[in-house]
């Protein structure tokens, strides 16, 4: 048996060594190694650059760095719920949420439509990666580019989720990575900022553009990443009150932006309007140009993974934590859906207690549409009509109703058990405890 | 009218309870009835509104 002693190995043609020993048994490959065999290694091996598997890859012992499943921060990122509405028009200025959930829309003057549409096999990109729906702004009477003029979609994060998502926000290492797919009508640059609220507010606006730095080419998804560093400016409480705030620019006037403001920085917020650069608000004067989002996700590191789909259900449950539907009756062919069970307190007002099914943020605010006979209060063999509804005390759990005011049918006797029925498809009782 | 009126009191053992929500007309029949709760947004609204020198309606 012979022995090959030596400290390098080059190639014949080359200039630089291809295999370099050392005495502490290391080998360092300088460039690409095939191996068309097993090769087996019992060490500890580090990969500096991307690593690329064309097979299937077993791995006994697995420890992202990343969180793999909860890891995006933002609820109802693919659109999905809607238990307000699926459309609206939203006119004058506006800062509420009237159609998908998570998602508020704010304006301040002029008519917009939102809504929830979807997505087609036509729509390239988002639909091949799974989405199936997308929120749209309708610029429905070319809202104009007033200088106190905004048009935006906003997600506000609850500051407890990012407190403990595992992002050193107060640190400019360690990163958030923020991705999503765009198309509007309108080719310019839109803008998206990340804002905190905690302490001094801060903002960070960036342009959004394509992985080239281009503006969006008009009516074309365009799949978008950020990652946006930590800030040691930034303070986020461990409450349940408003941590991260995302918000997509479809217009934004010159009463909020200036250069005073940076794009791809943060910015003290203050009690200054000087957001940014101006924007460019020619989206703002197209009637009918549209603005459309889906796939939102942002989620603690520098890469921007593929979207965390989740089920309808999962989905649906994130989003009641702020907003949920007791009754809608229009859902119901008949308009006649169960409530709660009651007991009279006092002739003709009865109160009865609803189990929430998730627990909410806060104590909820009661939503109610209400008129003449819409409740129906059945005991005894027989049944009353009541007018009104009102919240009674709460927790962020359960929630008294209170129905009152008889209009029809017989009445209601303090200690007689019953229980209440939605009686027009126009009735509606719902729980918000938004941020 | 105000924009917001305190709900409806209670009588409980003979003592009229104070009101424990305060409720906001959005017509059409919509009324959104609030809790006073601190971490509520809709009473950090209502909140605001009183601090601008504005005051609820008394209850029915």
């Amino acid at each position: 048996m012979s022995k090959l002693k030596t400290n390098t190995i080059q190639h014949t043609g080359g200039s630089a060594d291809n295999i370099t020993l050392d005495n502490s048994q290391n080998v360092t490959i300088e460039g690409n190694a095939t191996v068309d065999g097993t090769s087996t290694l019992t060490g500890n091996v580090t990969a500096s650059g991307n690593l690329t598997v064309s097979g299937t890859t077993t791995i006994s012992g697995y420890h992202p760095t990343t969180s793999r499943s909860n890891r995006n921060l933002i609820i109802n990122g693919g659109f999905q719920i809607a238990q307000r509405s699926v459309s609206n028009n939203t006119a004058g200025s506006q800062s509420t949420y009237h159609t998908l959930d998570r998602w508020m829309t704010q304006i301040q003057a002029g008519t917009i439509s939102e809504m929830r549409n979807d997505l087609t096999s036509s729509d390239t990109g988002p639909w091949q990666k799974g989405f199936r729906n997308y929120m749209r702004l309708l610029n429905q009477s070319g809202i104009g580019a007033g200088s106190a003029q905004y048009a935006e979609i906003d997600q506000r994060i609850e500051a407890q989720n990012v407190a403990q998502s595992g992002w050193d926000y107060t640190s400019s290492s360690s990163n958030i990575t923020l991705s999503f797919w765009i198309r509007a009508s309108v080719a310019q640059a839109y803008v998206a900022v990340i804002y905190t609220s905690d302490g001094t507010g801060r903002h960070y606006p960036f342009e959004i553009k394509d992985s080239g730095g281009s503006t969006l080419s008009a009516n074309t998804w365009t799949k978008i990443t950020k990652t946006i560093p930590g800030n040691s400016g930034i303070t986020v409480n461990n409450d349940t009150g408003r941590g991260l705030t995302l918000s997509f620019l479809a217009a934004y006037g010159t009463n909020w932006t200036s250069n005073s403001g940076s794009f791809d920085s943060w910015n003290t917020t203050g009690g200054g309007n000087d957001r940014f650069p101006d924007m460019t608000n020619t989206w703002a004067t197209t009637t009918n140009a549209t603005f459309d989002i889906t796939g939102v996700q942002l989620e603690v590191g520098s890469v921007a993974t593929d979207f965390e789909h989740r089920s309808y259900g999962d989905e649906l449950a994130r989003c009641q934590r702020y907003y949920q539907v007791v009754v809608r009756a229009s859902d119901y062919s008949s308009g006649i859906a169960p409530i709660c069970n009651v007991i009279g307190y006092q002739t003709n007002n009865v109160f009865g207690v609803v189990d929430l099914p998730v627990t909410m943020r806060s104590e909820p605010t009661l939503d109610a549409v209400s008129s003449t006979a819409y409740w129906k209060c059945f005991r005894n063999a027989g049944s009353g009509d009541f007018n009104s509804i009102q919240l009674d005390q709460c927790s962020n759990s359960h929630v008294e109703l209170n129905f009152y005011g008889v209009s029809s049918g017989t009445s209601i006797d303090a200690d007689q058990p019953g229980w209440v029925r939605s009686n027009s498809s126009s009735a509606f009782i719902g729980l918000q405890s938004e941020l | 009218m105000a924009l917001y009126k305190f709900g409806r009191k209670k009588t409980v053992d003979g003592v009229e309870q104070d009101s424990v929500v305060v409720v906001k007309d959005l017509g059409n029949g919509r009324t959104l009835c609030i809790p006073f709760a601190n971490d509520n947004t809709d009473y950090q609204e209502y909140l605001k509104w009183v601090e601008a020198g504005n005051t609820a309606e008394a209850a029915d």
